[in-house]
């Protein structure tokens, strides 16, 4: 009996399923066999002998199969334990690799960690922001509902409360349905007035979002009619910051814009709805006969099964119904030929859309700078390759099957680039930590942003595709290497031929990815610098503003409010430093600017509802003079314009325009919203843009403080260079005419302006800088490429020199060489770009994508970068020592 | 058959094989004889119930298995313990008697008092 230890293992892991099978089946027949023999040699008859052998064995079909599956999972086993065994050893063969080429290492890994790095950050924006699910209960059926109506300028407005009233009662698409408002209230305290941004909702919001009160109620129905509306719900954090997070203060009346209101409840710490800056919820008072004031949005949880589009389909028809209604009378248009509809999307669609588009493009942007990093890495490491292959060879020679050779050769790209994750997640979970917390972090869901499970398996991921990519044509190149080449090391400069044209592919594509970035870089950086151009009809520089919320004596009473405006403006009018000063109820671009329908006398009526629509702002005297605003004609509001006398208007020039020419529009009269008074136009003041400048201007009227109110109001204040001490003298003076009013909010009208231009300027920035980045890398790769080929071509150089050529006609050999490629790299990276470039469109402004100075002069800064670049390694040439160049080998 | 006596008689079919190979390698006709031999016929009743036994034992290492020649000429499996068969079977024999022993005195008492 013989037993070689172990071969017989060996032997059947090759052999595989059918042998294990045989084995069985081999196994059990000797057992039957001999059972059956014994059996016999006691005596029984053969065909009895057989038969009790069976009967003692038992269910042999039965036993067989868990003998199978047995071993099936055993050689799987084995078969897994081997694998991972080779695999690590192929790992710890890769690391000492790395510990002999410690530069070549470094430089891959970071090179790798800067690509995977920007990658993960951008990818963990992305991820946060627009993967992960909305922190609500089954938050995919939560949609927001507002509506449009393009005939009257609006392309997206908000809806009033009678559209609340209607949607809540007759839609049957909703589970629950509710309206709200952004607002803020003053609270009165023991450490004075504060400013609390607050969202007026209807008392189905809880219902909606999924989430009601940790501590208290949500609110009643009751609670939710004008009146009863005097209750209160705090956020988590201003319950804390404000009350000490005390538990008594449910039940407890607080000062609210000069009303008792109660504490009925405190929401969850982990609860911010629609901004972490909402600091209590209170009901909106819903008045479901109110047709003014198109200022809510509906928030609405979808019954299961029900697509937004359907709830779409089924609130216009609501909206159309209550129209025609309206219309029987006067035998109106009918609303079903007008585009006018509501716009029901998942909340998290409403809230992210808009950033939707720059990330993309962002994270496609750095995508690419981690394929030219990639390229980058494939072309170091085939330089390595060319020196490896002497030990290659040598390993092929003692047996090693091209697959092990390959699989050695991708376990250690794929090692190094593991590497390159690790420090590069480390570098983006710094760099996300560091953007959240800067200026440029404007994005909705930002507090949500975090590394998490998700994002690393896309690291990984991510790092192992490179890895294998930059693996690939290296290892290929090696694999297809003839065994007796690389010993023979006269022949070394024809295995170099292959890897030389692999290199430059690899030039030219980093070349090319750079130019696609460059160019889309140039292109929203053109966009912007445009947008930045676009005159506002203002001048924002040196105007302060600070927010006069007033209280309700004031506000509502017409006598007080004019007493309050001219003894505050005389006051900041007579501080030092102070050019002009005015107030008025709407900064331009502050977001809160009212829009109304109007009326103008002597031209035909609209239907209900069907007004063309208008900005109001309500200003006092000054106002133009303060933010730079031309008058064109008429003249300015006066301190006599007050509710005692005439009632005025100034329209800007896009009003107007509209139906005048020119001066004609003075002396015309107008009435907005649901005022009956006729307001005289007595001024024509300049186009002011007051939202995206990317859109066209919308219309404005101004009316006097005095006569329509306004709260809160903003003080701006034109000064005299820095103004801080103007800020606290006027803050004093205020406080002096009344002390209710909280004075914290506090802005120049210049970082208002900056807010609108956020998005753009973050895209604009991170663009810019990847852009940058691959620049860098594709010329760090261009310069590699070009030193390794010029140290590969030694010999050669030294012999034409040795044999009189010029050391000049050197420089330009390798010159031309590298202007092939950057030429090739730039022709291929601007076609590339006119592909893709398009998909930009919603991210540029005035500027197309295939703008001729970008296309070419981009490019051609890139192609100057990399002819110097490739200057240095021809120097080298020029200057190659014939003798040490040919005695090196 | 209830499932504890299934655990039963494979735990201890387990340790028989473990007994039976620490004489030496054996095929599995062999192993089936030395149990019958050893136990009285008490315990094989069916000998098929060996094989799955046995590839389970080699599956967690305990055993390994070779072809070979039998002694009258027939290709068999020999199966032979292994270092950590072998530690198994010094872990589990004490162990096993213990139970034996304190389930036996248990049988054997006669009164439900506590002595």
């Amino acid at each position: 009996m013989t037993l070689a230890p172990g071969w017989r293992r060996l032997l059947r892991l090759k052999l595989g399923a059918r042998s294990i099978e045989r084995d069985v089946d081999d196994e059990l027949a000797f057992h039957l066999a001999m059972r059956e023999e014994k059996l016999r040699r006691l005596g029984l008859a053969p065909a009895a002998a057989r038969a009790r052998a069976q009967d003692r064995f038992g269910d042999k079909v039965a036993i067989r199969n868990e003998c199978l599956t047995i071993d099936r999972h055993y050689a799987r086993e084995v078969r897994l334990m081997e694998w991972l065994h080779s695999v690590r050893s192929d790992f710890q063969y890769a690391l000492r690799m790395f510990r002999r080429m410690p530069t070549l290492t470094a430089v891959a890994t970071i090179t790798l960690a800067l690509g995977i790095g920007a990658t993960t950050a951008m990818f963990t924006l992305v991820n946060s922001i627009l993967l992960r699910p909305l922190p609500y209960p089954e938050s995919d059926r939560i949609v927001r509902v507002i509506q449009s109506y393009p005939e009257i300028g609006l392309d997206t407005w908000g809806l009033n409360q009678m559209n609340i009233a209607q949607y809540r009662d007759r839609s049957t698409d909703f589970a629950s349905f509710a309206g709200i408002r952004g607002g803020s209230v003053t609270v009165q305290g023991p450490e004075g007035p504060q400013r609390l941004s607050i969202l007026l909702v209807t008392s189905d919001f809880f219902r909606v979002i999924g989430v009601g009160p940790a501590m208290g109620r949500p609110f009643t129905a009751e609670e939710d009619s004008p009146g009863n509306n005097t209750v209160i719900i705090l956020s988590h954090g201003t319950w804390q910051s404000r009350f000490g997070g005390d538990r008594s203060i449910l039940g407890t009346s607080i000062d609210i814009d000069g009303q008792p209101v109660q504490v009925v409840g405190v929401m969850p710490a982990s609860f911010a709805f629609p901004r972490s800056e909402i600091g209590a919820y209170m009901p909106m008072g819903l008045d479901p006969l109110r047709r003014f004031g198109f200022t809510n949005s509906g928030i609405a949880r979808l019954k299961p099964g029900i697509t937004p589009e359907h709830a779409e389909r089924q609130t216009t028809a609501i909206m159309w119904d209550w129209s025609r209604e309206q219309n029987v009378a006067d035998g109106a248009i009918d609303p079903s030929r007008t585009r006018m509809k509501t716009i029901v999307r998942p909340l998290h669609v409403a809230i992210t859309g808009a950033s939707a588009r720059p990330l993309t493009v962002l994270l496609a942007a750095v995508t690419l700078i981690l394929l030219i990093a990639t390229a980058n890495v494939a072309t170091l490491l085939s330089g390595r390759a060319t020196a490896r292959q002497r030990e290659i060879t040598l390993r092929t020679a003692l047996g090693a099957s091209r697959k092990r050779v390959l699989r050695q050769l991708l376990t250690e790209s794929v090692a190094l680039a593991l590497l390159g994750a690790v420090l590069g997640v480390a570098l983006a979970i710094l760099a996300v930590r560091f953007f959240t917390h800067s200026s440029l972090a404007t994005l909705p869901r930002i507090d949500a942003v975090a590394v998490d499970g998700r994002v690393l398996a896309f690291t990984l991921a991510v790092s192992v595709a490179s890895g294998l990519l930059f693996g690939l044509l290296p290892a290929i190149h090696a694999g297809r290497t003839q065994l007796a080449s690389g010993l023979m090391a006269g022949q070394r400069e024809s295995a170099r031929g292959g890897s030389r044209k692999a290199n430059n592919a690899l030039v030219v594509a980093q070349l090319s990815l750079s130019v696609v970035l460059l160019i889309a870089a140039g292109l929203v950086l053109k966009s912007f610098q445009q947008l930045t151009q676009v005159d506002l009809g203002f001048q924002p520089e040196g105007v302060t503003s600070i927010e006069l919320p007033l209280p309700q004596r004031i506000a509502t009473a017409a006598a007080a409010t004019n007493t309050f405006v001219n003894a505050t403006l005389s006051r900041v009018r007579a501080i030092p430093g102070v050019q002009t000063a005015a107030l008025t109820s709407a900064l331009p671009m502050g977001g809160n600017s009212d829009m109304d329908g109007y009326l103008i006398e002597g031209r035909p009526v609209p239907q209900s509802g069907n007004e063309d629509q208008t900005y109001r702002v309500a200003v006092s005297p000054d106002y133009f003079k303060t933010l730079g605003i031309p008058l064109q004609y008429g003249r300015d509001f006066a301190t006599s314009d007050d509710s005692t006398s005439l009632a005025v208007a100034i329209a800007d020039a896009t009003f107007a325009n509209r139906y005048w020419k020119g001066a004609d529009a003075i002396g015309k009269r107008v009435r907005t919203g649901g005022d009956t008074t006729w307001y005289t136009i007595i001024g024509v003041a300049g186009t002011v843009r007051d939202g995206d400048p990317a859109l066209p201007p919308e219309p404005h009227l101004y009316y006097s403080v005095p006569q329509v109110g306004g709260n809160p109001l903003s003080l701006v204040m034109r000064t005299n260079g820095p103004s801080a001490s103007v800020i606290a003298a006027a803050r004093s003076a205020v406080a002096e005419v009344e002390r209710a009013i909280p004075l914290d909010d506090v802005k120049t009208l210049s970082s208002i302006i900056d807010q609108t231009f956020a998005t753009r300027r973050l895209t604009k920035i991170l663009l810019g800088g990847f852009a940058l980045l691959a620049l860098l890398l594709a010329v760090v790769g261009i310069y590699g490429v070009m030193s390794l080929h010029v140290a590969n071509r030694r010999r050669e150089f030294a012999i034409r020199l040795a044999i009189g050529a010029e050391p000049r006609a050197l420089v330009r050999l390798v010159l031309r060489e590298g202007a092939l490629l950057a030429g090739l790299g730039v022709a291929i990276g601007i076609a590339g770009a006119i592909a893709v470039t398009r998909f930009l469109a919603s991210l540029l402004y005035d500027v197309s994508p295939t703008d001729p100075a970008v296309l070419l002069a981009l490019p051609l800064l890139l192609a100057a970068v990399a002819l110097t670049a490739s200057y240095v390694p021809a120097r080298r040439a020029a200057k190659s020592d014939p003798l040490s160049a040919l005695r090196a080998d | 058959m209830a499932d504890t006596e299934i655990d039963l008689l494979r735990s201890s079919l387990d340790l028989l094989v473990l007994k039976a190979l620490s004489w030496g390698p054996m095929h599995g006709y062999g192993i089936s004889e030395w149990i019958e031999d050893a136990t009285s016929s008490l315990l094989l009743l069916e000998e098929g119930t060996l094989y799955p036994a046995l590839h389970r034992l080699e599956r967690r290492g305990w055993l390994t298995s070779e072809w070979g020649v039998s002694d009258n000429n027939r290709r068999a499996k020999f199966y032979r313990l292994t270092t950590a068969g072998r530690a198994r079977f010094r872990a589990q024999a004490p162990l096993w008697h213990r139970h034996a022993e304190a389930i036996a005195v248990a049988l054997r008492r006669r009164s439900v008092q506590p002595s």
